[in-house]
Formats: C-alpha cells, structure tokens, sequence
C-alpha cells in the first residue's frame, strides 16, 4: 500500500513522508523521508530510511526505534524531531 | 593586522555550476589549501534549488521549468525551494574550529546571518535574524539560508532579495493543494519582500554585493580580499558537476 503525509512538524519544518506498508502485518516496506528541515549528517537520513524497513507502524515502536538509530548515528535534527517524524510517518495510514 | 579572508566574484553561472563551485571550495578549504572564502553570485539561466531533502517532483514543475527555460538543482544543504532570479547569492566556506564559528549550528546561523544584517543596514535597510534560517525586514522575510558541515567545515549559502517576482515563483512551483493556490500566493506576497521593494528604487547586484562585502567584514572583522578559483579549484568544480549536480540521479534521487 502506497501513501503519503504532509505535515507541518510544530515549532519546525514542513516534511512530507511517502510510506510503503504491508497492511496485513502493519510494516514499513520503505519510506522516503522528504521536505525543508535539516539534519547533519545529511547522508544519515538515507540510513534512516533503509533501518525503518520491517519495522511495526505502532507509535510506541516506531518512536523507540527512531531515537535509536538518531543516537547511534548522532543525527541532528533542525525543524524536525523524533515525535515529528513518527507522527508523520503514522500519518500516512489515516 | 586583520585576518585575510578570500572573496570570490564568480558572476553568474547554471544551477550546478553553482553548487559545484561552493562544494569545490569546501573540499579545498578542508584540505587547508585557500583561507574561509566569501563568495558572491548570480545564477543564469534562473533556476531552483531544492533543499537536499526535498522531493524534485514534489517541490518543482517540471514541465514549467522547461517552458520558461529555468534551470533546477539539488543542494547540499537541508532546507527549502528557492527561485534564483533577481537577487544575491552568497556563501561561505570556514573551518569549524574557527574562533569565529559557534560551534553549535543554530549559534552559526546567527552569526553568518548577521554579517548580512550589517549588509543591508549599509543598504539603509534595517533587518533581524529569526531562527531557523531567515532574514527578516518588518517582519517579512527578505532572505533564506542553509548550512551544511562536511569534513569539519562549514558552508552556508543563501539568498538576498534584491526583486521578487510571486507570481513567477508559483508558476515554477508546486503547491500542496491546488484549490488554496490563489490564498498561497497572496499569503506569500505578504511575506516575502525584495530590497528593491524596501528602498523603493532599482538598485544593481554591484551595489549590493558591495554592501555585503563591508556587512562580512565588520562581523567577523576580516579583510575581504578578492581572488579567483585556484585551477585545483576549477577542476573539482567541473567534476562535481558531471558526478554529481549535473546529474538525473542526483536531481531526481528523492
């Protein structure tokens, strides 16, 4: 199942998500992480996408598994958050 | 003695020509072989960039782009769409560990935004810096920046608006819903303004790359002095351009 989000993060940036899920399983297929924020290093977004596949679209996971992966690659985020981009992300299936 | 920076006046080049130029000297100033570089620039054909982030179809029109034969690149850095036309294109290219650069992001950005506060307080306009990456002049936005750290060095660039043309702008961009076009637009024009808007009279690139100059050199208290491209320069430019900013797969990757 293919969707999208457009969101505007609060306090930040516009970021728009494109979701590639599994209904039955409720899985990421693959995301693509789009819109006008920042984050250093820019090439960790691209890690992001590919360590989110597989992973359950549950708030309370999908949030966990977010601040992992920006702990271990020391993502900084301007305009967007871990919150942000779970709800964004969670978006995509209303 | 002041320090001696670099100015760099590349006049006015394509979209990847452009950003080719700016990672070109990033990698030279990383490799510690010219001084922090300022550099002013214009852009011709017009074209758009897109944050690094951005998605190309999303963001951009294709097929008006081509109507109007106006050029489109991906930056490196984060952050929004912009349409080049009328205005002054600057970046700059330091080492982290420069006293001078905060070494928090967002401090950075304030700093680097305020040599262009002081630029456009010598063009007789009065402006301020809001977080995250605007300039604003009476509370509207007359300049956006982005800034990116590779190698221990910082570049950021950004835009001064020197005219601005609304309407043109959304006839080359996409808008997130269709029906509110016409609201966007007015909405837009309320916020954007143009330095020639301000002062209320023409004024030319030279005369603001001038004011610029001067605004970089009181906030960081250097003496901006003008060189070229080293040929190492030239040629990394040339090759980021066909690996990379000239490319479909770079433009079109997200």
């Amino acid at each position: 199942m293919q969707a999208k989000s457009v969101y505007k993060v609060p306090n930040g940036k516009l970021l728009k998500v494109f979701l590639n899920y599994d209904e039955k399983d409720n899985l990421i297929k693959s995301v693509s992480i789009t819109g006008d924020f920042f984050a250093y290093p820019e090439e960790t977004i691209e890690i992001m996408e590919n360590k989110l596949k597989n992973t359950l679209l549950e708030r309370e996971e999908l949030l966990e598994k977010i601040q992992s992966i920006i702990k271990e690659y020391n993502i900084e985020f301007i305009g967007l958050n871990a919150e942000g981009l779970t709800d964004g992300i969670l978006m995509c299936k209303t | 003695m002041k320090e001696q920076w670099r100015l760099l006046q590349t006049g006015f080049n394509t979209g990847s020509t452009n950003m080719a130029i700016d990672r070109a000297v990033l990698v030279a100033n990383s490799e510690d072989k010219i001084p922090p570089t300022v550099r002013f620039f214009g852009w011709k054909p017009p074209a758009i960039s897109i944050g690094y982030f951005q998605s190309l179809k999303e963001e951009v029109d294709l097929d008006s782009c081509k109507r109007y034969s106006v050029d489109y690149v991906r930056r490196i850095t984060g952050g929004g769409a912009v349409f080049h036309e009328n205005e002054l294109t600057y970046s700059i290219v330091i080492p982290e560990s420069h006293p001078e650069i905060p070494k928090n992001i967002m401090e950075s950005y304030g700093r680097i935004c305020g040599a262009l506060v002081k630029g456009l307080k010598h063009l007789g306009i009065e402006s301020e810096y809001i977080p995250i990456n605007d300039i604003v002049s009476g509370g509207r936005k007359i300049s956006g920046n982005a800034q990116t750290r590779k190698s221990r060095t910082v570049l950021q660039h950004g835009t001064i608006l020197i005219d601005v043309d609304v309407d043109k702008m959304f006839s080359l961009l996409r808008v997130p819903d269709e029906k509110i076009r016409d609201k966007l637009i007015a909405d837009v024009k309320q916020r954007v303004i143009s330095i020639k808007h301000v002062l209320d009279r023409s004024i030319g690139f030279e005369e603001v790359a001038a004011a610029m100059k001067k605004g970089f050199e009181e906030e960081f208290n250097v003496e901006l002095v003008e060189g070229i491209l080293t040929d190492e320069e030239k040629q990394l430019t040339k090759k980021f351009e066909s690996e990379c900013f000239g490319t479909w797969e770079w433009n079109h990757k997200k």
